[in-house]
């Protein structure tokens, strides 16, 4: 994308000497209007008002309005309902919000929605359709992966990219490690690993 | 979260103007750290400067004369991969790998790492008073005071204890910081990258808002390097270290020639121990040597009521630490 396409503003200055002011009703502007009023030259700024963001979620190109203070997790849950990552601890303390960018998993509550765009992000929704279950998924159902189901999203995905990684081979251990970063209150860890080896056998 | 702009430059120049450029603005890496911060209302920036776009960040590099410089956008996950610090520096690697949890580790920065505020949780608190954050005391301090995880070093004013486990490896490493401000860079040593607790001063670096840590450079050596690394941790995910040890040893023959002990989340900042460093230089390495230098690690520890095991579990880490370094030769 080259410099110009891109939708932030640019106006290196604003906020020299505005304190906190800066921050208030005074800068928020429709974006477009600032845009045309500001050159082109120094880094792109977002904000601090909505902007829109592209961000391909499960495949799908979704153009949203969000503010840089908006969360990954926020932003897959309010405007694109997609409400399998669940806000928790919003602190990157328990995992349930774990989704992959890229590929990669991360707390969606510690990423901002507005640095998503031009990534990948795949939730758990993303992975299996309800006709067509991930194997991942289906080995839940079929080894009894979850209890209440709060942290099962998260748990789900960190087995997914476990099973991805390593392949037929996973071990109990490796889809330990995987899962370390994913609290479940209900202690249901015996079976989410069983869940994720036998979902590795599946292929 | 209050509102802020975000400024995504491009390079690191760039971003060192546009801190200057804008009065308040912080410094974002991967945001573990700060937008917990946020949450919280402890920092309240109006705006942010956002790593995310610089080129380049994060690269891992072997140089000609063999030294190594990590980029400060190096994910802790990238170095945990990373052949090149497996294989130069496994008491990194090893710190890194097993940080925080895997969703963290593949987002948190060296940087970041560095650059992260203390744990304690009064300061993480704005309702409690905090040193740190400008009042006149530490909380932790106090009779009742929480103290299970504060520091057993330095703790007279203000008893934070040193998150980073990278801290201590970097310590041991004598590695140097390369600090851009504005248009010019500097060497930092690590030693001197530290700032005692005092009134109003948050961070436990020295550095200010407009500083920007782009590398840490590990100098090459010519002898053959005995890296270690060991810690104690309450949980073995999601959790930061209640001690830690890095240590680099270089030998002749069974002899200690050179060494270097670091402690980490015992004091405000990392702590380099000199004495455990004096009873092992000079002298032939055994269990018991590396014993002795557990207890001198610890010597002019003053803990507190609430925290006297970060003793005996310190020297456990730095015998286990140099016992791990000598088995590598
Ligand atoms: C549950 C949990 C467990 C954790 N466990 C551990 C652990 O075991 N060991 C450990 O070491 N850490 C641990 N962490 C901390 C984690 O490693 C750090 O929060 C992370 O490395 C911060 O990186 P970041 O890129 O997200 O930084 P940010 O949050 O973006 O930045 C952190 C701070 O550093 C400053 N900063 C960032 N980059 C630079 C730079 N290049 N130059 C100057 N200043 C900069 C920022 O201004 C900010 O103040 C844990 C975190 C969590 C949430
Ligand atoms: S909600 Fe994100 S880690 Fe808990
Ligand atoms: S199934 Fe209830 S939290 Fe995991």
């Amino acid at each position: 994308m080259s410099k110009s396409d891109r939708r932030g503003v640019t106006r290196r200055a604003l906020f020299k000497g505005a304190g906190l002011a800066a921050a208030s009703g005074a800068v928020l502007k429709p974006l477009e209007a600032l845009a045309k009023e500001e050159g082109a030259s120094g880094p792109r700024v977002q904000g601090p008002g909505a902007v829109k963001a592209t961000l391909e979620v499960n495949g799908a190109k979704q153009t949203l309005e969000v503010e840089p203070r908006t969360t990954l997790l926020q932003a897959l849950r309010l405007p694109l309902d997609l409400t399998g990552a669940k806000p928790v601890c919003d602190r990157g303390q328990c995992g349930a919000c774990t989704v992959l960018l890229d590929g990669e998993p991360v707390y969606s509550c510690t990423v901002l929605a507005v640095e998503a765009e031009g990534r990948k992000v795949t939730t758990c929704e993303g992975l299996g359709t309800p006709e067509n279950l991930h194997a991942v998924q289906q080995a839940f159902v079929d080894h009894d992966g979850a209890q209440c189901g709060f942290c099962t999203p998260g748990m789900v995905v960190a087995c997914a990219y476990a099973v991805a990684k390593h392949g037929k081979d996973l071990t109990e251990a490796q889809a330990r490690e995987a899962t370390a970063g994913n609290l479940c209150r209900c202690g249901t860890y015996p079976h989410v690993l069983k869940a994720a080896v036998a979902a590795a056998k599946e292929g | 979260m209050k509102a802020f702009a975000y400024i995504r430059p491009q390079s690191a120049e760039a971003a060192a103007a546009a801190l200057a450029d804008n009065d308040g603005a912080l410094i974002k890496a991967n945001g573990i750290d700060l937008l917990d911060r946020m949450k919280e209302r402890v920092d309240e920036p109006n705006a942010l400067v956002g790593l995310v776009d610089v080129e380049a960040f994060d690269s891992i590099e072997v140089e000609e004369d063999g030294g190594i410089r990590i980029g400060a956008g190096a994910t802790l996950a990238q170095l945990a991969a990373s052949q090149v610090v497996e294989r130069f520096l496994p008491s990194l690697a090893y710190a890194a790998g097993h940080a925080a949890s895997p969703q963290l580790r593949t987002r948190a920065t060296v940087g970041g790492n560095l650059g992260q505020h203390t744990r304690c949780g009064y300061y993480r608190h704005k309702s409690f008073p905090c040193l740190k954050r400008g009042g006149d005391h530490c909380p932790v301090l106090k009779p009742g005071g929480v103290q299970d995880t504060a520091a057993i070093f330095g703790n007279g004013t203000c008893a934070s204890a040193s998150p980073s486990s990278l801290a201590p490896v970097f310590g041991s490493l004598d590695a140097v910081l390369t600090v851009r401000r504005g248009e010019a860079t500097r060497e930092v040593p690590f030693a001197e990258a530290w700032a005692e607790p005092k009134a109003g001063w948050a961070s436990d670096l020295v550095f200010d808002r407009e500083d920007l840590i782009e590398s840490v450079h590990i100098p090459a050596r010519a002898e053959p390097q005995r890296l270690g690394y060991e810690e104690v941790r309450q949980k073995a995910a999601f959790d930061w270290p209640l001690t830690a040890c890095g240590v680099r040893l270089v030998a002749e023959g069974n002899t200690v020639k050179e060494a270097r002990v670091w402690l980490g989340s015992v004091a405000p900042t990392p702590l380099r121990s000199e004495a455990a460093e004096k009873v092992l230089v000079g002298k032939s390495f055994t269990e018991a040597r590396a014993r002795a230098a557990g207890e001198a690690a610890v010597t002019g520890a003053s803990p507190l009521p609430g925290n006297t095991y970060k003793v005996q579990l310190t020297k456990v880490v730095v015998r286990r630490a140099l016992m791990q370094a000598w088995g590598r030769s």
